[in-house]
C-alpha cells in the first residue's frame, strides 16, 4: 500500500460519487441538483486528470481519455448552466434536462474510469 | 499484463508528469478562491445583500491572478469580499509562479532536451523524401564530408556522441538542413532513430574513430538494412577482417591510403597528378608531377603511420629508417632505431644530414613539428613529411618548413568522398595502380590535351534504358553504336568533346582507356572524365533524338585547340 496509490484512487472515486451525487434526482427539476456538488465534481476531475498525467501503467492512457471526457462534459454542463442563468432566473424544465444529461454523460465516463482503476489494481496483484 | 519496458519517446508525456504536482495545487488553489467568493456576502447599492454566482466569481478569479487592475464586480465588494480577495491575489499568484516555474524546469530538463532533440531528429528523418547518408562520428573526417555531400546537394543525418560536435553542425552552416542526433552510435536504437532502416537511406559512413564501434555499426546496418552500402573507417589492420566479416562494403584506412599515395608519387608521378584532378573538386590536370626523393627517408614515430609508410618504401626498394621510442631489444636492426625522435641527437644519428626525406609521424603534433623544424636546421634539401592529428592546429602547420601534410581526418574524408561520388573511381585507381609511369605519363599528356586547363570532373554512365534511351533504341534497332559517338559534339561538327573514356565495365571485364571505336552493349558501365560541359553534352547525346555522327577524322588522334 502506497501513500500515491491511495490517493490515486481516492480522487478518481471522489470524482465518481460527487457526479454521481449531482445527477441523483429528478433529471427535469433543478431543485433536486445542487451547483455546489457541480463545481465540486468539475474540480475533482480536473485534479484526477492531472493526476492520471504520464502515468506509467498499460491502461494509463484509457484513463486519462475517460477523465479527459468527463472534464469536457462536465465543463459543457457548468457552462450550460451559466449560460441559461444568466438572467437571473431558474432555469426551465428543458434546460436543466440538458445540464442533469451533461453531467450523466460525464457519469459514465467516471464509471468506466473505476473500472479500468479496478481492473489495473486487480492485475498488481497476480 | 506485461509490456516491454520502452522508454516512452513522447516528451509531452515527461513534461504532463512532472507537472502534476504544480497543476493540481493550480487547480486546489482556484476552486477554493473560486468557491469563497460564491460564498462571501457582499452589499448592492440598494443595500441588499448578496453573493456572486459562479460566473462572475470565476470571471473575477480569472483576472485576479493574471492581472493586477482590478475592478470589483458587479458592484463595490464588501470588506469580507475584499478580504477574500486579497486572500486569494496571494494564492493564486504564488500558485502560478510555482506552476510556471515547474514549466521552465521542466522545460531546462536535460533529460526532456534529450527526449525533444531525439523526437525533432526523428521526425525530421521522417519527413526526408530524398536519399541521405547517415554519417556516425562528425570530427574531422565527418566533419568535410558532411560539408562536400551538402554542397553536391545531397542530404545527411548525423550521429556523434559529443553533444559539443553536434552543436557545431549548427554552427558549419552546411547549405542543406542537417538533422543531428547526439547519441551512440553503436546502439542500434540510435541508428534506426537517425534513419537507418528508412527507404531513403543511401549509406552508412562509420567514421567515429572507434573500430569497435565502426564494426558494430556495419553489422548492424547490414543485419537490419542488407542493402544499404556501408562505409567504414578503420584504424587497426586487426580489425579489417573483423569489419568485413560485419558487412562493411568499403574499408578505409587512412594511414594505408596515405602510405600508398606516397608509393604512388614515388613510382608513377604522373598518376599522383591524375588522381589528384579526379579526386579534387577544383583540381585540373596541369599540375607538375610532385618529385619526392627516392635517397634515404627517416620515418619517426610509433604506431601504424610510419609502420605502413616503412613497408609500402621497402616494396619500392627505397632506403628507409623507423626511429621508435618503443622497439625491443631485438626489433632494433639496420632499420629500426630505438630513440626519441624529438631529440636532434638521434635523428642526427638517424642520419638525417644525409637523408633524402624526413616523416614526423608521431601521434602528437607538436612533436611532429619539432621534428621538421629540428630536421631542416640540419638539412636544407630534405623533403619533410609531417603528419597532423588534430585540424585546429592547420595554422601552425602551414606555417612550418613541411613539404607535404598528412591529416588522417582528411585523407579519410577525400576517400569516402570519391568512394561515394564515383564508385568506378575506386576500381580505375586500382587497376592504374599496376600500369607504369610510362602508361600514366600518357594518359596525364591525353587529359591534358583533350581538357585543357578545365576543372577535371569524373562520372560514370550504365547504358540502360533509364539513363541511355537514345542509344538502347538505336541498339534495339541492330545499329552498333561506339564510345566515340557519345563522345561527340551534338551539333553535327562531329567534333568530339573535352572527355577521356577511363574505364569500361563489362560484366567481370575491365577495360582501361576504352578506344573510341569500341561498340556497346546494354548494361556496360562507362566512366569518363572531363569538363563539366562535355558532362552535359555526353547526357544530352545519351538521351536526345538522335546520336550525333562521329567525325572519324578528329576522332583518331583526338586534339582540340583548347
Amino acid at each position: 500500500m502506497s501513500t500515491e496509490r491511495v490517493l490515486f484512487a481516492f480522487v478518481i472515486v471522489l470524482a465518481l460519487t460527487l457526479n454521481v451525487g449531482f445527477i441523483v434526482g429528478d433529471i427535469a427539476n433543478i431543485q433536486h441538483h445542487n451547483i455546489y456538488e457541480l463545481f465540486a465534481a468539475v474540480v475533482v476531475s480536473l485534479i484526477a486528470t492531472v493526476m492520471k498525467f504520464g502515468d506509467r501503467s498499460p491502461l494509463g492512457s484509457t484513463m486519462l481519455a475517460t477523465s479527459l471526457i468527463a472534464d469536457l462534459q462536465l465543463i459543457a454542463a457548468a457552462v450550460a448552466w451559466g449560460l441559461y442563468s444568466q438572467s437571473g432566473v431558474e432555469l426551465n424544465e428543458h434546460q436543466t434536462v440538458t445540464v442533469i444529461s451533461l453531467a450523466i454523460g460525464a457519469a459514465v465516463a467516471n464509471v468506466v474510469s473505476v473500472v479500468l482503476l479496478i481492473i489495473e489494481m486487480a492485475n498488481l496483484r497476480r | 499484463m506485461s509490456y516491454p519496458a520502452s522508454r516512452t519517446r513522447h516528451g509531452i508525456f515527461i513534461l504532463l508528469r512532472r507537472l502534476r504536482k504544480p497543476l493540481t495545487i493550480l487547480i486546489c488553489v482556484y476552486a477554493v478562491a473560486v468557491l469563497g467568493f460564491t460564498l462571501v456576502p457582499g452589499v448592492d447599492p440598494e443595500g441588499q445583500p448578496w453573493t456572486m454566482s459562479f460566473l462572475h466569481s470565476f470571471y473575477f478569479v480569472s483576472f485576479l491572478g493574471t492581472t493586477i487592475g482590478l475592478g470589483e464586480i458587479p458592484y463595490p465588494f464588501s470588506d469580507a469580499q475584499r478580504l477574500w480577495a486579497t486572500a486569494s491575489i496571494y494564492g493564486t499568484v504564488v500558485a502560478w509562479l510555482y506552476a510556471i516555474g515547474g514549466l521552465f524546469s521542466v522545460l531546462q530538463d536535460p533529460l526532456f532536451r534529450r527526449i525533444a532533440d531525439e523526437n525533432a531528429v526523428a521526425r525530421a528523418v521522417r519527413h526526408m523524401s530524398q536519399p541521405f547518408y547517415l554519417i556516425c562520428g562528425y570530427d574531422d573526417a565527418g566533419n568535410r564530408v558532411a560539408r562536400e555531400l551538402a554542397q553536391d546537394g545531397a542530404h545527411i543525418v548525423v550521429i556523434d556522441t559529443e553533444s559539443a560536435r553536434v552543436d557545431s553542425v549548427e554552427v558549419d552552416e552546411l547549405s542543406l538542413a542537417v538533422p543531428a542526433l547526439c547519441g551512440d552510435a553503436s546502439d542500434p536504437k540510435t541508428l534506426v532513430l537517425a534513419g537507418l532502416t528508412s527507404g531513403y537511406c543511401a549509406g552508412v559512413l562509420a567514421l567515429t574513430g572507434d573500430d569497435f564501434v565502426n564494426t558494430k555499426i556495419a553489422l548492424t546496418a547490414r543485419l537490419l538494412s542488407p542493402d544499404i552500402p556501408v562505409l567504414s573507417a578503420v584504424r587497426y589492420h586487426a580489425a579489417h577482417a573483423r569489419m568485413a566479416a560485419a558487412g562493411a562494403d568499403h574499408i578505409i584506412n587512412p594511414y594505408d591510403t596515405f602510405a600508398e599515395r606516397v608509393a604512388l608519387s614515388i613510382r608513377t608521378p604522373s598518376l599522383h597528378v591524375i588522381y589528384e584532378s579526379l579526386t579534387t573538386q577544383s583540381g585540373t590536370a596541369m599540375n607538375e608531377p610532385p618529385q619526392l626523393p627516392t635517397g634515404r627517408w627517416i620515418l619517426c614515430g610509433t604506431g601504424l603511420f610510419t609502420r605502413t609508410l616503412h613497408r609500402q618504401l621497402e616494396r619500392l626498394k627505397i632506403d628507409s629508417v623507423v626511429i621508435d621510442p618503443e622497439l625491443t631489444e631485438d626489433e632494433v636492426d639496420a632499420h629500426h632505431l630505438k630513440g626519441d625522435p624529438t631529440d636532434p641527437a638521434v635523428l642526427r644519428e638517424a642520419g638525417a644530414e644525409e637523408a633524402s626525406a624526413l616523416v614526423g609521424g608521431t601521434a602528437v603534433d607538436i612533436d611532429n613539428l619539432a621534428i621538421a623544424l629540428a630536421g631542416r636546421g640540419m638539412n636544407k634539401d630534405l623533403f619533410i613529411v609531417a603528419r597532423q592529428t588534430q585540424r585546429r592546429n592547420s595554422l601552425i602547420f602551414r606555417a612550418a618548413p613541411v613539404d607535404l601534410v598528412m591529416l588522417s581526418g582528411y585523407v579519410l574524408a577525400g576517400e569516402v568522398l570519391r568512394v561515394i561520388r564515383a564508385p568506378q573511381l575506386a576500381t580505375f585507381l586500382r587497376r592504374a595502380r599496376d600500369e607504369d609511369e610510362a602508361w600514366a605519363a600518357d594518359l596525364l599528356q591525353t587529359m591534358r590535351d583533350v581538357i585543357g586547363k578545365e576543372v577535371v570532373e569524373s562520372w560514370s554512365v550504365t547504358i540502360s534504358p533509364a539513363q541511355a534511351r537514345t542509344v538502347c533504341r538505336a541498339m534495339a534497332g541492330s545499329e552498333t553504336v561506339t564510345l566515340g559517338q557519345l563522345l561527340t559534339r551534338a551539333d553535327g561538327s562531329g567534333d568530339p568533346l573535352q572527355a577521356v573514356p577511363l574505364l569500361l565495365q563489362r560484366g567481370q571485364e575491365r577495360m582501361l582507356r576504352p578506344a573510341l571505336d569500341t561498340p556497346l552493349q546494354l548494361d556496360d558501365r562507362i566512366l569518363c572524365c572531363g569538363s563539366n560541359s562535355a558532362r552535359a553534352t555526353m547526357r544530352h547525346n545519351l538521351v536526345g533524338h538522335s546520336l550525333p555522327i562521329m567525325n572519324y577524322q578528329a576522332s583518331e588522334r583526338p586534339v582540340t585547340g583548347a
